[in-house]
């Protein structure tokens, strides 16, 4: 049930790192996700898909890295910057 | 298509852990103990709290956080046991309490006044565990209706905690539940753990965890 508050943080995390004027070409959001972090991973695919398929972003992918331990991190996220901003 | 990657590997959980830092100074400066009662629902925690209240508050200002996903019934369940001011915290839907949320409500107790704090969190044996909220320890409640295998399920909220409350002894002779045998499996998880015995509704074994109550004031932040 908390995956909804993890995906908000990781697009709040992905916006303060990109910049709100440049969002919207994030095309790829990154994480780690450990297997011991208290994360259903399916549910928080899920919440993700959704909320990165709105504005401000603009359809950006998650992807979803699985590994040992209580990780859960933002690894990384990819940038067309000749992506149009709508 | 031009596409760069930004290396970020931020901990999502991060603001919240500065918060949780926040609420464990804040905790420290005024030398509030805080405890985090986190269980299923139904393990018998605001029973436990009402126990607690009316047999301690006389002697240790207690301040409570009752959190819910829907109602204030705990709070105003506990409210009867005391003057001071129950901090209900609905969450809406949500599974869990964080770390802002204490923060907050720490803001409406009067911590000079406070020497004990508990946080009755949203009941829930999953999520509570991957959020910390500043608070002193986790205690695990869970009751001998449950099944003595609770701790190998959920391992993370076992691990995570210090103290662990069996609660509802008195229902022993009617479940086929092998309390030494939830213990053992409790250790194999956490160690460390220290257990309570108790019965909310007999009084059973309370004696034990309000002594410990009393010697746990005044404790200092550590985990």
């Amino acid at each position: 049930m908390h995956e909804l508050s993890v995906a908000l943080e990781v697009c709040r995390i992905a916006e303060a790192q990109v910049g709100s004027d440049t969002v919207a070409q994030v095309v790829t959001v990154a994480l780690d996700v450990g297997d011991d972090a208290g994360v259903e991973v399916s549910n928080l695919q899920f919440c993700l898909e959704a909320l990165l398929g709105e504005p401000p972003f603009s359809n950006a992918q998650p992807v979803i890295h699985l590994c040992r331990g209580d990780v859960l991190r933002l690894a990384y996220l990819e940038v067309d910057d000749d992506r149009p901003d709508n | 298509m031009t596409v760069r990657i930004i290396d970020v590997r931020e901990k999502i959980m991060a603001r919240n852990d500065e918060m949780a830092a926040v609420v464990r100074r804040r905790l420290l400066h005024t030398g509030v103990t805080a405890f985090n009662l986190v269980s299923s629902p139904g393990s018998g925690k605001t029973s436990l709290l009402e126990r607690t209240l009316d047999a301690l508050q006389s002697d240790i200002p207690i301040g409570i956080i009752a959190g819910d996903v829907q109602t204030q019934n705990d709070a105003d369940r506990l409210a009867v046991y005391t003057n001071r001011l129950v901090h209900a915290v609905v969450t809406g839907g949500a599974c869990h309490l964080d770390a802002r949320q204490v923060q907050e409500a720490l803001g409406a107790l009067d911590l000079n006044t406070i020497q004990l704090v508990f946080i009755e969190n949203v009941g829930n044996l999953v999520c509570p565990a991957s959020w910390d909220l500043g608070e002193t320890a986790k205690v695990v409640v869970f009751s001998v209706t449950e099944g003595e295998d609770k701790p190998l399920k959920y391992p993370k909220m076992f691990r995570m905690a210090r103290y662990a409350i069996i609660n509802k002894i008195d229902l022993l002779p009617h479940v086929p539940f092998d309390i030494d045998l939830a213990e053992n499996y409790a250790r194999s998880i956490n160690p460390g753990l220290r257990f309570f015995r108790t019965s909310a509704l007999t009084g059973e074994g309370l004696d034990e965890w309000f002594d410990f109550l009393r010697a746990s004031v005044g404790e200092q932040c550590s985990t």
